[in-house]
């Protein structure tokens, strides 16, 4: 019989990529970002080849962790997701949830929560298989990382300065991520180039 | 509209109520009376128990510090967080809602554990947590007016998906002039309070290397013989801040006789060549085997950058296998399946070989061939119970002993040597054994008849002494770790396993029939057979070598020599010719030549560095007794009930080489100024217990205080004491504690003849 071969080869395939790996490399600021290629929620490919030149922001989202909610409730993120959208920079929401676990989201039920919580990012990423997240050395929901049009990674950490998931110290909050953004575009470097990221863990 | 404007009323006029401050100042300080708005008590949610718990059961109306802690108690499977907590998650933070005149201190951590959630370590507690805080009370508090204090206590609890959970609590205590330590939380604040990181008595520092490493070094060689005698279960280092290491890295220890060293990977904020932080800041938290149980121990590191010192990462820490891992019912089976893969060794496979063959050539009958069959088995069981017992037997003696330890000992590595090549030589057809009692031609392991059968069983088990199959090892290694009666079942499990072959063709009909027709080839099999007893004993003279040096290794080689040549000498002497009983005379001296070698022998190198060793850290020991610290006489109990019928007090310290507790609590606690010198101000005589050995005058010391290993502090009052029993002190000291022990211990007066 072929099948029960070529599902047991699937399944060792599939087991081979889905292992996480020990503690991957967190990548540089300063150096360039890693390359990553992934599909999005419409079925589109995407690289950081594809944008040189432009300004690159990702992050990475779960819908049900209460600080990514702190964030889309107070409209922050999506205020964030405007501003680059405006400034020609290339906004990538990532979605690294394995399948079963809390944030995992299929394609259409993707498009759907974007749409559902207002937001405007270029392309959703789904990286059930946690490679992007793993390339980026992602750990929280939020986490963010900015990078410049040369492909350099300029910031990556926490979306603001105050670890909480209370919607109230969001205006209270140094948001880094618009700091990031203020610098790239007047051109000078980022001042704070690298923070704690702060939220739930991704669920890997 | 309207209901909204009622309810922003009160909303306002309950903020203002409530965060009001306290009404008028007029000595003495009247605090207000308590609100019923947030009830005092445990606060329960899905996941966790919060309570707000105080060490004393009243606040001291003079004034002073009382210790409070916010308990956590967390749901299995869920955790909270530290103050720096890992990859996610976010600490615990409390919020303080004191009366008039109160402050309140820092929250004070518990010493986090690694919390690994996938690809991710998060840092963190399980299960029940207390985070200590100091309340400064003012003075002229009202005795009898109970006082509220109420905090707010935020944290995130996970355990696959996270919930920000944020509690009211409240703490009503009355005011007293004499606090009395709180019946059901001073013992647990206690206890938490020992377990707090202390200030690291040893220097550390860090060094980048290349590939982004950091290594976190610790210069202590007073912790390396308990690292070596498997006293340290794991060590893991806790930044207080992010960046600075990767989280899930694992840490791996190594050791030498300088100390330890972490080896750790550097995190974004050193990578890339930046330089490092002036002071690497964290925690080191030891987790410990001791009698009882784990215990764990903290140290707060400020580690500057400062090359590696010598001697820190000789060799890699590996921790001792927990003997838990195994059940029953899993060690029962591993160990007959042990003992069935044990009839395939090299040293056993012979014997069962020719048992086999030896049947076959006999054409027993049914019956008599399964009698054998059991009296086989029974040799075998009965041996394998038989060293079972001995082990537990040495185990209660208190010899730290496991499988494998007879394999340590040189003379009896040189026995089994000599043991199995004389068996081999039989074998090879050079002797046989009986010929006085059962004619001749008769092997050793052919042996026809039921004592033939039995002792064939306990052969077998001899000969696979120095083999060992898989899973029969962590099947014994977990037997010497469980009762006694666990123990013996399972080496009985292990016996069935290694004759269940052999019982098997014995009762299976027609099994003998199988076996090809007697001839001349299992004369041939019979002698090739001797080569892998041959090779055993070649591999266990190796084995020699290492252990008892050049010296003893020639004494085997000899002893092999003299076997042989003793054999041939009864070989020669085996007729009935006049001159036999001379030769076989002869070959007994040589037999016994051979054997006397060995004990002869001088011992080697190996055993002449490791007396050094011990007599190095004698030494090293003694300069410790003798240095800065306190000057102890060795414990005995003539000494004890000396110095008791002075009446003076004494301080008896039960230690151990492998107890790290014992040791920090030498360096840090014992060693201070204050403890030193309160013990010369009131001649309190100092007694040290070294439990290394397992002194049975010490062993039964333990015993009489209800303890099974170390640390053990015992302070015997002295003439002056009001108290005349002695005090157990816990098992990790704080100066003030032992300060409050001598203290109560009374003073040490100069003998008087009519006291008596």
């Amino acid at each position: 019989m072929r099948a029960p071969y070529s599902l047991a080869a699937a399944i060792a395939l599939a087991a081979l990529f889905a292992l996480p790996g020990s503690a991957s490399a967190e990548p540089g600021t300063g150096a360039p970002a890693p390359v990553f290629s992934g599909v999005d929620a419409l079925g589109n490919s995407h690289s950081l080849a594809d944008y040189s030149g432009k300004t690159v922001i990702l992050e990475w989202t779960n819908h049900e962790c209460p600080y990514v909610q702190k964030h889309y409730e107070a409209e922050n993120m999506q205020r964030l997701q405007t501003r680059a959208g405006e400034s020609d920079a290339v906004w990538l929401t990532v979605i690294s949830s394995a399948p079963g676990k809390q944030g995992y989201l299929t394609p259409e039920e993707a498009v759907r929560k974007t749409d559902e919580r207002g937001a405007s990012p270029s392309a959703v990423l789904l990286d059930p298989m946690g490679e992007i997240g793993q390339l980026y050395a992602a750990r929280t929901t939020p986490h963010m990382f900015v990078i410049d049009g040369a492909g350099a990674l300029v910031y990556q950490g926490a979306i603001d300065s105050i670890r909480s998931t209370k919607i109230e110290d969001i205006a209270d909050a140094t948001n880094y991520v618009d700091a990031a953004l203020d610098a790239v575009e007047a051109g000078t470097s980022v001042a704070v180039a690298e923070t704690a990221p702060y939220g739930c863990s991704i669920k890997y | 509209m309207p209901r909204a404007f009622i309810a922003l009323l009160a909303g306002i006029w309950l903020a203002l109520a409530g965060g009001g401050p306290a009404g008028a100042q007029e000595a003495p300080v009247q605090v207000q009376a308590a609100k019923a708005l947030v009830p005092a008590g445990p606060v329960a949610t899905p996941n966790v128990v919060g309570e707000l718990v105080s060490a004393v059961d009243a606040l001291p109306a003079a004034g002073g510090t009382v210790t409070l802690a916010l308990r956590q108690n967390i749901n299995p499977g869920w955790h909270t967080y530290w103050r720096n907590p890992g990859d996610s998650g976010e600490p615990t933070r409390l919020f303080w809602r004191l009366p008039e005149g109160f402050s309140a201190g820092p929250l004070q951590w518990a010493p986090p554990s690694r919390l690994p959630f996938g690809p991710l370590v998060n840092f963190g507690f399980e299960g029940e947590v207390l985070l200590l805080a100091e309340i400064a009370v003012p003075p002229g508090l009202a005795p009898g007016e109970p006082v509220r204090i109420e905090a707010r206590a935020d944290w995130l609890v996970c355990e696959e998906i996270c919930i920000p959970e944020s509690v009211e609590l409240a703490l009503v205590l009355p005011v007293r002039a004499e606090p009395a330590p709180h019946p059901r939380w001073a013992e647990p604040i206690a206890r938490a309070r020992a377990q707090l990181p202390q200030n690291a008595p040893f220097p550390a520092g860090y060094a980048l290397e290349a590939q982004d490493g950091l290594r976190l070094w610790l210069e202590a060689p007073a912790l390396v013989p308990a690292i070596q005698e498997g006293g340290l279960l794991s060590a893991a280092f806790f930044p207080y801040e992010d960046g600075f290491l990767v989280n899930a890295e694992p840490q791996s220890l190594s050791y030498g006789p300088g100390g330890l060293l972490l080896d750790l990977k550097a995190g974004y904020r050193v990578r890339g060549g930046k330089p490092g932080p002036e002071r690497l800041e964290g925690v080191l938290v030891l987790k410990e085997r001791l009698e009882d149980g784990p215990a764990m121990r903290a140290f707060r590191l400020a580690a500057p950058q400062a090359t590696v010192p010598a001697g820190v990462a000789d060799h890699a820490f590996a921790p001792r296998s927990q003997g838990n891992a195994l059940g029953a019912g899993l060690a029962l089976l591993f160990a007959f399946l042990g003992g069935i893969v044990l009839n395939l060794m090299p040293c056993v496979f012979p014997v069962l070989a020719l048992k086999v063959l030896g049947v076959a050539k006999s054409g027993e009958a049914g019956p008599a061939r399964r009698r054998h069959g059991l009296l086989y088995a029974g040799g075998v069981v009965l041996s394998f119970a038989g060293i079972g017992a001995a082990l537990l037997a040495l185990r209660a003696a208190g010899a730290e002993i496991g499988w494998g330890f007879q394999l340590q000992e040189p003379l009896f590595v040189t026995a089994l040597a000599f043991l199995l090549f004389a068996v081999g030589l039989n074998l090879a057809g050079l002797f046989e054994i009986g010929g006085g009692l059962q004619g001749a031609g008769q092997s050793l392991a052919a042996r026809p008849g039921d004592w033939g059968a039995f002792f064939t069983g306990v052969l077998a088990v001899v000969v696979a002494a120095p083999c060992t199959a898989p899973f029969m090892a962590p099947a014994l290694g977990f037997a010497l770790t469980q009762s006694s009666g666990l123990a013996l079942l399972i080496f009985v499990a292990l016996g069935l396993g290694l004759a269940a072959p052999y019982l098997l063709f014995t009762f299976v009909p027609g099994a003998a029939a199988m076996l090809p027709k007697p001839g001349p080839w299992m004369a041939r099999l019979k002698e090739f057979l001797a080569f892998p007893m041959f090779a055993t004993a070649a591999w266990l003279l190796w084995v020699l070598s290492q252990q008892a040096g050049p010296a003893g290794f020639g004494a085997a080689l000899a002893g092999f020599v003299l076997i042989g040549f003793g054999v041939w000498l009864a070989r020669a002497g085996s007729g009935a010719a006049a001159d036999g009983r001379a030769l076989r005379g002869a070959a007994a001296v040589a037999v016994f030549l051979a054997l006397a070698l060995p004990v002869l022998a001088p011992p080697g190198p190996g055993a002449a560095r490791i007396a050094a060793e011990e007599a190095g850290q004698g030494e090293e020991t003694a300069d410790a007794m003798a240095g800065e610290g306190l000057a102890y006489e060795p414990y005995s109990e003539a000494r004890l009930a000396a110095a008791q019928s002075e009446g003076r007090p004494v301080f008896v310290n039960f230690t151990a080489a492998w107890c790290i507790s014992c040791i920090v609590n030498e360096q840090v606690t014992l060693r201070q100024d204050a403890v030193v010198d309160a013990f010369a101000a009131r001649g309190v005589l100092a007694l040290k217990g070294d439990w290394t050995n397992r002194d049975p005058e010490i062993t039964r010391a333990l015993k009489r205080h209800g303890r099974s290993g170390v640390p053990l502090y015992v302070v015997y009052p002295g003439a002056g004491a009001e108290n005349a029993s002695p005090q157990v002190l816990p098992p990790v000291l704080t100066p003030a504690l032992v300060l409050a022990a001598l203290k109560a211990a009374g003073k040490g007066l100069t003998p008087i003849a009519s006291m008596r």
